[in-house]
């Protein structure tokens, strides 16, 4: 019982602490620019905002407009669940139904924007299904270095220790993903202002209101998720005690978070035919890793 | 009932009903689903009770006495033929209706039946001369079943390089069956493992069988006989009917002993087909034929399992071997059900609006609702997406994968590559039925579909919703159906089937119930307080455009451009465009087409080739007597000069 109430606790603090990222992502790159930039906690604003506002539908759109994003968010929220950290709702095989929960929450956003009509959300829509093919690979590809590391198919096995003799080239694999995944730069730019280059933000043009502020929370809390998952596959957490786990993730996040900051203001984002390349190099660096897992357990 | 009885009445229904099924098509529909519903009692049965069933009634046909035997592996294919033969009926009887096909819907009652009745012969037989006999009859009635609309040329193009290709492959299996008698002594069919010297043989099974399955690259004739035949064919044929060919790899490779690279090679063929018969199905914008690419990439999925089952018994039926060949055996059902209703879908979409091509269609939803959401449901579950049967087949074949990689040596970088084309396979498909989904049912509809675009009739759809819940119920309950996984994987080879433990299938189970509940509850939820909050209906943004026409949105082509431009070595998409040009631009327009990369690469030239030397040959042959006499003068003398300086005696 007290175990059930542990989990679902924590899916909580997931969830409410998932829209702190993109605050302290911009916020970085304000004071790399020079500004003062918005509040920390600007998405608790908007989320708070958006959820009170009326909703503009457009006038082509079927019942999936506001089903996609309510399918995805509880895919995240499903994955949120599944992420160890102390005890879990942990079964053998859960890293793959985590991965696909990933893909479950894609599946719905993509089926939302292609709802509209739109040539732009029908590109975004594209983009997002086609990039994630590469991705996909790369996180089963990261997933297998895990299972070789520790003989296991369980995420709660899987991430406790670190990722032994390749967790550098694992996490720089996969924060490659978590950059593709989550549309930074250099894959896609959060800010930009031009539909035509867009991915995410092509996506979802046309909502507004509550299905919006599902949608960015949805956004953050998957950002969390990979921050989370690339945290604990690099650091050997599951061997700290509680508490120390617990801070030592909240700090490692923290420093994915600046990390990402400090990649959109240094770099510029890339041209679409450069992200293959891109997302290549991402799996071949957790395809490394793999190797390098294989040869540190031989010896 | 004992599973002989039931087998009897199922046979006697389906025979009563191909002779009904000319002047009476209620009662031929009464007979046909009563008979499909005493074959499916007799698979769960024999499923149930893991007796098998075996019939020697003592009489001889064609010179060898009847041998009929149930055991689990066939009745796990038995379960699925008779449940799509049932809902395939019910689905005809308003699709192919009396009214609107006059002449064809006849034959097409008959041949089904044929077709049902002689593939559940093909699960039976234990006799490879009978085997063959039933194996040709039921490619004949499929022929039969394709050709229904044989007054368009296309058709009857698919039609023939059906029966080609079917022929082709039972000059493997004539080959296979006939060498098997020679070395065994009898037509007798049954496992024989320890017997040294066969095991050369499975390749001509493979190559026979792997013909019928559809594997790339021996898929030629699939994708147009899929799309050409009427709706509830193509979804028997991509259900149940290439499930025999790997029937015939799974039931051979299990009784007769197998070369030490069987399991690198159908692993291989698996990987193949998988991915490259998803990267297909992106470049189609027929409805069809983009399904029936589907079947080659599930096809590949399974052998992946099957491949990985076949090398884990090179390592001592490792348990990672009985978790991959669990889900290929829960595959072959799962992509029945799926493909089935997907192609049942398709039908609907025909039915309403004569056209197959996608970039015609589109905001169909409003028309057909139910058509799409049970689409949808299908497209979810094909994409192997949690919570459905999908994901439960393609996860227990990942754990075997994973497992194996586990293990190290070569077997384990066999796995990580085929758990990598896996993954990739599964983001492509959902890639493709997003699609798929998004540009036939959603936006709007990008040419005039007419006023009479209808959503189909109860006997349509109750087949549909029969086929998805059934897609549900394994997704929510999986754990329900291990029993029967593991009485077919005990009867492919004993001790394949025991001692996996089915725990993580019941928390799977759980958490999918879990997930489906607080979809439908935050579905509803969000739903509430848009209403709450209000709305107002506006026009989709076009980014300050303000005459937008449906031809604007995004097509098929458009949105898999980015994959196919990947794929492009392989897919070799013909591209065709004349642009704008100049201030004021007349006309402008863009073409593309996916060729058939094998058939018209490999296959067609091959064809041409032997024919342009056939036609040279013939030359010879004219019927002047003079010139005859002329060639064996010339064969003597060429002989004599043999024997002369060769120093024959």
């Amino acid at each position: 019982m007290t175990r059930a109430i542990f989990i679902l606790l924590r899916l909580a603090v997931w969830l409410a602490a998932a829209p702190l990222l993109p605050g302290i992502i911009n916020k970085v790159k304000a004071w790399v620019a020079g500004r003062r930039g918005p509040p920390v906690l600007q998405l608790y604003y908007d989320l708070a905002k958006l959820w009170r506002k009326g909703v503009v539908l457009s006038t082509t759109v079927s019942p999936a407009h506001a089903a996609g994003p309510a399918l995805a968010w509880v895919a995240l929220a499903g994955a949120a669940l599944l992420l160890p950290v102390g005890p879990t709702l942990s079964f053998r095989g859960d890293a793959l139904l985590f991965v696909y929960l990933l893909a479950l929450a894609r599946f719905g956003m993509a089926l939302a924007a292609l709802d509209t009509g739109s040539a732009f959300e029908g590109m975004g829509a594209a983009r997002e299904v086609s990039y994630a093919v590469l991705a996909e690979a790369a996180i089963i590809t990261a997933l297998l270095t895990l299972c070789v590391q520790s003989g296991s198919v369980t995420l709660a096995t899987m991430l406790a220790p670190s990722a032994g003799a390749g967790a550098a080239l694992l996490a720089a694999g996969l924060f490659g993903v978590l950059l593709a995944e989550n549309c930074r730069v250099p894959f896609d730019d959060p800010n930009t202002h031009l539909e035509l280059t867009m991915i995410h933000e092509a996506m979802v043009l046309d909502h507004s209101g509550p299905p919006l502020a599902v949608i960015l929370h949805g956004a953050s809390l998957k950002l969390l998720l990979f921050s989370v998952l690339l945290t604990e596959a690099a650091l050997p957490l599951g061997e700290l005690p509680p508490l120390e786990a617990a801070g030592a993730l909240a700090a490692a996040v923290l420093m994915v978070a600046v990390a990402a900051g400090l990649v959109e203001s240094l770099l510029a984002r890339l041209a679409f035919r450069r992200v293959p390349l891109l997302l290549t190099t991402a799996f071949l660096l957790c395809l490394f890793a793999l190797l390098a897992a294989w040869k540190g357990g031989v010896a | 009932m004992t599973p002989g009885g039931l087998l009897a009445v199922a046979g006697a229904g389906l025979a009563v009903g191909i002779l009904c099924a000319g002047k009476y098509p209620r009662l031929w529909l009464g007979a046909t689903l009563a008979g499909a519903l005493a074959a499916f009692g007799a698979a769960v049965l024999a499923l149930g009770n893991v007796v098998v069933w075996d019939w020697k009634p003592g009489f001889v046909l064609g010179g060898e006495a009847v041998h009929l035997r149930l055991d689990g592996l066939s009745a796990f294919f038995l379960v699925l033929l008779s449940f799509l033969g049932g809902a395939g009926a019910l689905y005809a009887s308003e699709y192919w209706s009396e009214k609107e096909h006059p002449a064809s819907a006849p034959g097409g009652r008959g041949w089904w039946n044929g077709l049902i009745l002689n593939m559940g012969l093909v699960l039976l037989c234990a006799n490879g001369l009978h085997l063959l006999i039933v194996w040709e009859l039921y490619s004949i009635c499929a022929y039969f079943l394709i050709t229904r609309e044989r007054q368009l040329r296309e058709t009857r193009a698919a039609g023939w390089l059906y029966l080609a290709s079917s022929h082709v492959a039972l000059v493997f299996l004539l080959a296979f069956f006939a060498l098997l008698a020679a070395r065994t002594g009898s037509w007798e069919l049954g496992p024989m493992r320890e017997r040294a010297g066969l095991e050369p043989l499975f390749w001509f099974a493979l190559l026979g069988f792997g013909l019928k399955a559809g594997v790339f690259p021996m898929h030629v004739w699939l994708p147009s006989a899929h799309s050409n035949a009427p709706s509830h064919v193509s979804a028997i044929f991509s259900g149940v009917t290439i499930k025999m060919g790997i029937y015939g790899i799974m039931r051979f490779s299990g009784w007769l002993p197998t070369p030490v690279s069987a399991g690198w090679v159908v692993a291989g063929l698996g990987v193949a087909s998988a991915v490259l018969g998803v990267a297909f199905a992106l470049g189609q914008h027929d409805l069809k034929r983009l399904l029936a690419y589907h079947s080659v990439e599930n096809i590949g999925i399974i052998l992946i399992g099957l491949g990985f089952a076949l090398i884990a018994q090179e390592h001592g039926h490792a348990a990672w071997g009985r978790l991959a060949l669990a889900g290929a055996l829960l595959h072959v059902w799962n992509h029945g059900l799926f493909k089935a209703l997907l192609f049942l879908g398709a039908g609907s979409v025909l039915h309403a609006t004569g056209t197959r091509e996608m970039s015609r269609l589109g905001g169909l939803w409003r028309a057909m609702p139910w058509t799409a959401s049970l689409f949808a449901l299908g497209a979810t579950a094909i994409a192997g997406l949690p919570p459905l049967n999908g994901f439960v087949s393609e996860w227990l074949v990942y754990l075997g994968l994973f497992d194996a990689v586990g293990g190290r040596g070569t077997t384990a970088c066999a796995a990580v590559f085929a758990a990598v084309a896996l993954g990739v396979t599964g983001a492509l498909a959902l890639a493709c039925f997003v699609k798929v989904c998004g540009v036939v049912f959603l936006g709007q509809a990008r040419s005039e579909l007419g006023e009479d675009v209808h959503e189909c009739g109860w006997r349509m759809r109750l087949p549909m919703l029969a086929i998805g819940t059934a897609c549900a119920t394994i997704g929510l309950a999986p754990v329900l159906f291990w029993p029967a996984l593991t009485v077919a994987a005990s009867a492919w080879q004993p001790g394949m089937g025991d001692a996996v433990s089915s725990a993580p299938l019941v928390q799977l189970g759980a958490f999918h119930l879990a997930l489906a509940a607080g979809v439908v509850l935050g579905v509803t939820l969000l739903w509430a307080k848009v209403r709450r909050n209000g709305m107002s209906r506006a026009e989709t943004w076009g980014c300050g455009y303000h005459a937008p026409t449906p031809r604007i949105q995004y097509t098929a082509g458009s949105f898999a451009w980015i994959i196919t431009g990947w794929f492009g070595w392989i897919l070799r998409p013909e591209r065709h465009s004349h642009l704008p040009q100049g201030t004021f631009p007349a006309h402008a327009d863009f073409e593309e087409h996916t060729p058939e990369t094998v058939l018209e690469g490999v296959v067609e030239p091959t064809g041409l080739a032997v024919m342009r030397v056939s036609t040279a040959v013939r030359r010879l042959q004219h019927g002047r007597v003079q010139s005859y006499i002329f060639y064996l003068l010339l064969g003597l003398a060429a002989l004599a000069i043999l024997a002369v300086t060769k120093g024959v005696p």
